[in-house]
């Protein structure tokens, strides 16, 4: 794949986070869960662990911007968590070995993170009323298996793109 | 991980979090209107949401057609024993509304305060992160939307649009924590009842309805509407129905809680209301300078 793709991708997924929840969220709400699709996040995830750290950090401040623009009424909360989170993530990938288990293991960690950044921020400003107890086991816990399918599905065939643009990346 | 707080990532640290700061700080403000970038943004973000949305809602619906099949003999059951009901409110509906045409003809009142003009839009896409919540809709400033307009769904009312470009508009539910997002509310009997909404209790899966005057006799199962106060929502449209009372905090006023008429999560059509007369009318002010 060309890493002009990339971006494109990522933006794909980016809007269907937003068709998701708006189609599929009156069927789920009998059981009182938030599931909150971060499909860009896990992506760019990715990208943070399989390709380098610089592009997964751009990447991250790129649709953290176009997340508070878009689907938020305050400028700054995604764009500090998603940047912040692709940077942590991909510096603890550089001390463990890539296969499926902890590149699922580093997603998660990874949406968790962001998820605690996000909250931590929208309560100081007011916007989250949530308690941490409601938070964890109604909001972050579902999200997390979400997310965790989502990077199995993704992981064979995106994973080997991947590797395409860094062998790329390192012959130039 | 000897380098994590080396001196430079120490700085970069630290100017991010100040750079942080400003943003939140200058976006809190509420604006009136979208920068240029912003609108051009949310118009082309619209437009791939406008291509998705159509397959996403298609495979939704059969699901929900699917789960619906099972509960349609009870209620068809329920249904049939309504329909009675209906006919008798319907004929009371009909000499109420004749009644009032009459006294307003006796009035010589052709405009009227609840006179409002409605436009249609279908949702496009959902604030993913459920902290926000919002809506957007494919109706835009060429449509003659502006911000502040009411929104309602078939069951009643849902929020308001806070901000507008051209091709689509942003809504933010009443379930939206915002410190902004309030609303003049009625309960409605004998005496009216005034109060005012402020956001969603997530606990109680219901709306907040504070400052309610201490001394005010609120029953479970009252109906609560919009007032039409302060000149921005048509009155008497429908939010919720109480389901608890109980003092606030300090025990000045009472909060009660209410379970919304609309159903704030599957909402596929809104209807956008505007307001046809202004709260003070022109020709008024023109009888009182002569």
């Amino acid at each position: 794949m060309k890493k002009i793709f990339l971006p494109f991708l990522i933006y794909l997924a980016f809007i269907s986070e937003s068709s998701l929840v708006q189609a599929f969220l009156p069927q789920d709400n009998s059981m009182d869960w938030q599931l909150v699709p971060r499909f860009s996040m896990v992506l760019i995830l990715f990208v943070a662990m399989y390709v380098n750290t610089t592009y997964g950090l751009l990447y991250g401040l790129a649709f953290g911007l176009l997340t508070d623009l878009l689907y938020t009424d305050i400028i700054g909360v995604y764009l500090f968590s998603m940047a912040a989170t692709a940077y942590i993530t991909s510096i603890f990938s550089r001390y463990l070995f890539g296969n499926l288990i902890v590149t699922l293991l580093l997603s998660v960690a990874g949406v968790s993170i962001l998820e605690f950044f996000v909250y931590g921020l929208n309560s100081l400003i007011g916007i989250s009323t949530q308690m941490l107890d409601v938070f964890l086991y109604k909001r972050l816990l579902p999200t997390l298996i979400l997310n965790g399918f989502f990077a199995i599905l993704i992981y064979y065939p995106f994973v080997k793109q991947l590797n395409q643009i860094k062998d790329t990346l390192k012959e130039n | 991980m000897p380098h994590f707080f080396s001196n430079k990532r120490l700085i970069i640290l630290l100017v991010s979090i100040i750079i942080l700061v400003a943003l939140i700080g200058f976006s809190m403000k509420k604006r009136e209107s979208l920068t240029l970038p912003e609108q051009f943004l949310k118009d082309s973000a619209g437009l791939t949401q406008t291509i998705f949305y159509k397959p996403a809602n298609t495979l939704a619906g059969f699901f929900e057609n699917l789960a619906e099949m099972k509960q349609l003999y009870k209620e068809n059951q329920m249904l049939k024993a309504r329909l009675d009901e209906y006919a008798k409110l319907y004929v009371q509906y009909e000499e109420a509304k004749k009644t009032n045409e009459t006294l307003k003809a006796q009035l010589d009142k052709e405009e009227d305060l609840t006179d409002f003009k409605v436009r249609e839009a279908t949702v496009i896409g959902r604030s993913p992160d459920q902290w926000n919540q919002f809506i957007y809709i494919n109706k835009g400033e060429k449509d003659g939307i502006k911000p502040k307009m009411a929104v309602i769904s078939p069951q009643g009312f849902i929020g308001k649009v806070t901000n507008v470009s051209l091709f689509q508009s942003t809504v933010q539910l009443i379930s939206d924590n915002d410190r902004t997002n309030r609303f003049s509310a009625i309960v409605q009997g004998e005496k009216n009842i005034f109060g005012t909404i402020e956001g969603y209790d997530a606990k109680k899966q219901a709306l907040v309805f504070k400052k309610i005057p201490v001394d005010a006799k609120i029953k479970k199962g009252q109906k609560v509407i919009t007032s039409g106060l302060g000149d921005v929502f048509p009155p008497n449209l429908l939010i919720g129905e109480v389901i608890d009372i109980e003092p606030d905090e300090v025990g000045l006023t009472q909060t009660a809680y209410l379970k919304p008429s609309a159903d704030l999560y599957d909402i596929d059509h809104v209807m956008v209301l505007e307001r046809e007369m202004p709260a003070v009318d022109e020709s008024l002010r023109e009888k009182e300078e002569e």
